[in-house]
């Protein structure tokens, strides 16, 4: 009994252990970051110390940084194109990928391994050189300058892996129940939505994670695509702390935290459903 | 079961939203690009040269710089699939373990790939830098007092290894999250049916967790050699490719010709190089395939 | 039945959204300025738009300005528009004369020789801003002659030295090092004393070659420059070894600043404004760069150490800083050529030169500038003379590779030279 017990002290501290040092190099830049954005920028350059000043002044820290930082950046313009296109952009991903993802799994039709491996295939091809035939196809599309064309690149660049990733949870999921509900009578969409979509959600939940952050932190193309301020995304605003000469540092990590916080929030959301016991639960019913 | 025709073209129904956008916004710009690689073109004249595959034998035969600049990213992608990839199995398995704060670690771990590039290049700079780096300032603390200047991104034999950690630290996270949910489709009873017949944990490793979860190695897998292979930011904020060009990666390579005005010479590039990474996805997708069954 | 009728709905709701994509008529971009300007230079946008907003009132034409930074975004972005022809009225192509040249001879970027000409406006200019803008008759690229943008400001690179580091040393902080001798002797003094001696951005392969350069000129004069362009001087050279020699002699003698060849020169001008290394390689915008990271930095300003043995005047990288290139085609071109005459006239200028501490392209404005900003404007006088080649874009970069490897021990001066003259000679090949 004392023998066991003690190798059960002993696990959970090596297990502890290993999961604190990992976890302190993880939490250590932000940190660093939150701290840097309540410094001044000549405190940034002279001070290398972690905290902005003795703790006990800590009201006194910068923190109207934050303030100057979402005025000038205009944040409250951008933030709502940032939701806005992560969002629809997310769940257009999950609805159009999952529906085929289903289908390459369970279905019959057609070409479909030819059109599953194709599709494989374009993860594949590095951006860069696809970049000009896209903007030139926007714009023969007229769908330059247009929110709607930026949210379909981000969808159809979203599709294959969320394919590949839920096809790989559809095929590991058991026929049984979804075989019995065909035998009831369900239609194969019925099936989809009903049976096969809930169980697959702790797939979904990692694809919106992932959609999420490229989405909310791509910038590059939204760029190029868009003329219009007034359509940019959050990014667009963090530029103006780094110019070509000049970077501000503190107004740039006051920025960046606040362009953050969203994507850590819609983590904590969907971690919930990566949980132990959903897909088990379900299996038992 | 027995299909109808009939219920082919249902079945169809529901892949043609995303066959639509695919051939619209992937295939075509992709197919564009094949075309453009046979012309040597530097994207704003208004005739290009047509050259044939002249570019795509330069690259093939006499651009050591670029399959030097392959073997970089290969090295860095092998290093994330074995040391990467284990940490994240490792700390997957640790968490699902029912732990005490499970919650907060699991949460914790997937803060480096929320963290802006900037954030990481810049810190991590910190880290390596030679005068004044928290690494240096450690080992000679702990008595290595030759590591007092050392510049750990500017020597020849350290550079590329000390931006594969960064790369590795930066993408344990999606590795993470994707082995805990693959985890969470693994019915628990099998664990309970196994702890009934006295199976240990490394039994239950072994012959249930392990198994069941090569098609998500598999993907893992792959998103590791496409994240690593087609790696670009953190080189380009830490070391640009120095010192004298060791740490260049294909992406770093293509960007290089493109600012530089040789557009249809660096989408040739892009196209070989898209190759290389069919082969090696498509390699790597049958040897799990094969695995995957012979555990069956 | 439910079923099918989400499924059909989803379907439906697809082809809904196609559909209203599809139609969405080429909605007519409302123009919501006369003048749209492209550029890169975040950290003027407040400048600029005082300026827009003093213009409107002046004249009544609205101009726009529109940052995309950074500089790699903002050339996709150029590149992009110039394919699809929805180039604005005025930005800037950011590549070398024969990028420009592609640009010209596509017909995207107006010629301003005449409209330049026209009330001396071209005079109150650096001559060698303006020259950095000019195609010369018969050149390689067949650009009809002609100027073809307005410089905006302009610059030179030189080290800037801390006083009190020196002084530190033991070195006289009023007495910089004046040949290359002395510039040894002063790093040796440096290094004992525990001071990293010299930084700079060496990662951009730019700045090391840039340094590289000077002693180009300093060796082989205008002629030999030109021949070695031309590919008649070989970089085995003796005097292009000796260039490479010089970056020995520095590493061997310990005056680089840890990290040097993958640092970036934010990064290097970090280090010496924080006191970390005496001497920096840098621009004129330093200045500004310096005040803001550390106001009481109190440091010098001198040349690049000239050869003694050198029979040629030692010359710096500068001229035009940065400058705008009028669209061709732009419905608006007269507005926008008539905004940056204006823009570049003495007040708007001053104002500028004052706000962002840069050198502004008109010289006389360029006379009345912050004492350390003057030593560079005086100092534009001695940068590289235009030529009528440039090098190869392969050719400058394996320069710049062999110069880093150099300095990290993987290339004697020697075999980097020949690996240099070995990439000339396929470039050389290559191109005929």
């Amino acid at each position: 009994m004392n023998i066991f017990k003690i190798k059960k002290i002993l696990t959970s501290t090596v297990t502890h252990t290993i999961l604190i040092a990992v976890a302190l190099t993880c939490v250590f830049p932000v940190f660093w970051m939150i701290s840097s954005s309540l410094k001044t920028q000549s405190q940034i350059f002279s001070s290398m110390s972690l905290l902005p000043g003795p703790l006990l002044d800590i009201l006194n820290w910068n923190w109207s940084n934050y303030i100057t930082a979402f005025v000038k950046a205009d944040f409250g313009q951008y933030f709502f194109n940032s939701v806005f296109y992560t969002v629809v952009g997310v769940f257009f991903i999950i609805l159009i990928s999952s529906l085929a993802a289903y289908a390459f799994s369970r279905l019959e039709f057609r070409g479909k391994n030819f059109l599953f491996y194709l599709l494989i295939a374009t993860l594949l091809i590095p951006i860069p050189g696809v970049f000009v035939p896209l903007y030139l196809l926007l714009k023969n599309l007229s769908l330059l300058d247009t929110r709607t064309g930026l949210l379909l690149c981000y969808i159809s660049n979203g599709l294959a892996f969320a394919i590949f990733l839920l096809k790989g949870f559809f095929d590991e999921l058991p026929r049984e129940i979804e075989e019995a509900a065909l035998i009831d009578g369900a239609s194969r969409f019925g099936i989809y939505w009903r049976i096969a979509l809930p169980l697959a959600k702790p797939a979904i939940a990692t694809l919106v994670i992932m959609n999420s952050l490229t989405i909310w932190n791509e910038f590059l193309l939204a760029l190029v695509v868009l003329q219009d301020k007034a359509k940019m995304p959050i990014q667009r605003g963090l530029m103006v702390f780094q110019g070509t000469y000049i970077t501000d540092y503190p107004l740039l990590m006051a920025g960046l935290t606040i362009a953050t916080i969203p994507i850590v929030i819609v983590y904590l959301l969907m971690q919930k459903h990566i949980v132990k016991g959903i897909a088990a639960g379900a299996l038992k019913g | 079961m027995k299909i109808t025709p009939k219920e082919k073209l249902g079945n169809f129904i529901f892949v043609i939203p995303a066959l639509v956008l695919f051939l619209i916004f992937s295939l075509y710009p992709i197919l564009r690009t094949f075309e453009l690689s046979v012309f040597q073109w530097n994207g704003i004249d208004k005739n290009m040269l047509f050259v044939g595959f002249a570019q795509y034998k330069h690259i093939l035969f006499n651009n050591p710089a670029f399959w030097k600049s392959m073997a970089n990213a290969g090295i860095i992608t092998v290093l994330a699939l074995t040391l990467q990839n284990g940490l994240a199995l490792l700390l997957a398995l640790l968490v699902t373990k029912n732990i005490r704060g499970e919650n907060i670690y699991r949460t914790i771990f997937f803060l480096p790939p929320v963290l802006s590039g900037i954030v990481v290049g810049l810190i991590w700079k910190f880290v390596f830098d030679g005068n004044f780096g928290i690494l240096n300032h450690f080992l000679t603390s702990i008595g290595f007092s030759n590591f007092a200047d050392y510049a750990w991104l500017s020597e020849v034999r350290t550079a590329l290894f000390s931006v594969a950690v960064v790369h590795m630290w930066k993408g344990f996270g999606y590795g993470f999250i994707i082995l805990l949910a693959g985890l969470q489709t693994i019915p628990v009873e099998l664990y309970e049916a196994a702890e009934v017949d006295g199976a240990d944990s490394w039994q239950q490793f072994k012959n249930i967790t392990f198994p069941l979860l090569i098609p998500i190695f598999t993907i893992v897998s792959i998103l590791t050699i496409l994240g690593s292979m087609q790696i670009f930011d953190l080189i380009y904020s830490m070391t640009r490719g120095g010192p004298a060009g060791h740490t260049h990666v294909p992406i770093t390579k293509i960007y290089e010709y493109m600012s530089n005005g040789e557009f249809g010479y660096s989408t040739a590039m892009a196209v070989v190089f898209g190759m290389v990474l069919l082969i090696i996805s498509f390699a790597q997708i049958y040897a799990s395939k094969k695995l995957n069954y012979n555990n069956r | 039945m439910s079923k099918l009728k989400i499924f059909l709905s989803v379907n439906l709701c697809f082809a809904l959204m196609l559909g209203v994509f599809a139609g969405c008529k080429p909605r007519e971009v409302k123009p919501k300025a006369d003048v749209v300007i492209w550029h890169w230079m975040t950290d003027r946008q407040a400048a600029f738009e005082q300026l827009a907003d003093k213009y409107y009132k002046e004249t009544g034409v609205k101009v726009l300005f529109e940052t995309y930074a950074p500089t790699d975004v903002y050339k996709n972005k150029i590149s992009a528009a110039a394919t699809a022809n929805l180039l604005p009225d005025i930005f800037n192509p950011l590549g070398d004369k024969k990028e420009v040249a592609s640009y010209i001879n596509a017909d995207f970027i107006a010629d301003l020789t005449e409209e330049m000409s026209r009330d001396n406006w071209k005079d109150i200019f650096f001559s060698k801003a303006l020259a950095q803008n000019t195609f010369e008759p018969g050149n390689e690229w067949n650009v009809k002659p002609g100027i073809y943008a307005v410089p905006l400001d302009v610059n030179s690179l030189m080290i800037y030295y801390n006083k009190d580091l020196f002084k530190q040393a033991g070195l006289d902080p009023e007495k910089y090092p004046k040949t290359w001798p002395e510039f040894m002797e002063a790093g040796k003094k440096l290094r004992a004393a525990n001071i990293q001696p010299f930084v700079s951005g060496f990662g951009e392969g730019w700045l090391i070659g840039a340094f590289a350069q000077s002693y180009e000129w300093n060796l082989f004069g205008r002629d030999g420059v030109l021949q070695v362009l031309e590919g008649k001087i070989p970089y085995t050279d003796p005097r292009w070894v000796r260039i490479f020699k010089l970056f020995e002699e520095m590493k061997n003698n310990k005056l680089f600043a840890s990290g040097i060849v993958t640092m970036v020169n934010k990064d290097a001008e970090r280090s010496f404004a924080t006191g970390k290394s005496a001497m920096a390689f840098n621009g004129s915008w330093g200045v500004n760069v310096y005040h803001s990271m550390n106001p009481d930095l109190n440091y010098g300003v001198m040349p690049p150490p000239y050869l003694p043995e050198a029979k040629f005047p030692l010359l710096m990288f500068g001229g035009e800083g940065s400058s705008l290139f009028v669209n061709k085609s732009s419905a608006n071109k007269q507005k926008a050529i008539d905004f940056l005459r204006w823009l570049t006239q003495d007040e708007q200028q001053t104002f500028l030169a004052k706000e962002t501490l840069n050198i502004p392209s008109n010289k006389e404005v360029a006379k009345d500038l912050p004492p350390a900003l003057r030593v560079f404007s005086e100092n534009i006088k001695n940068t590289f003379e235009v030529l009528p080649k440039i090098e190869s874009w392969q050719v400058t970069n394996y320069i710049n590779l062999n110069l880093q490897s150099v300095i990290i021990g993987e290339r004697t001066p020697k075999s980097a030279a020949e690996e240099v003259q070995a990439e000339k000679e396929r470039q050389m090949k290559a191109g005929r």
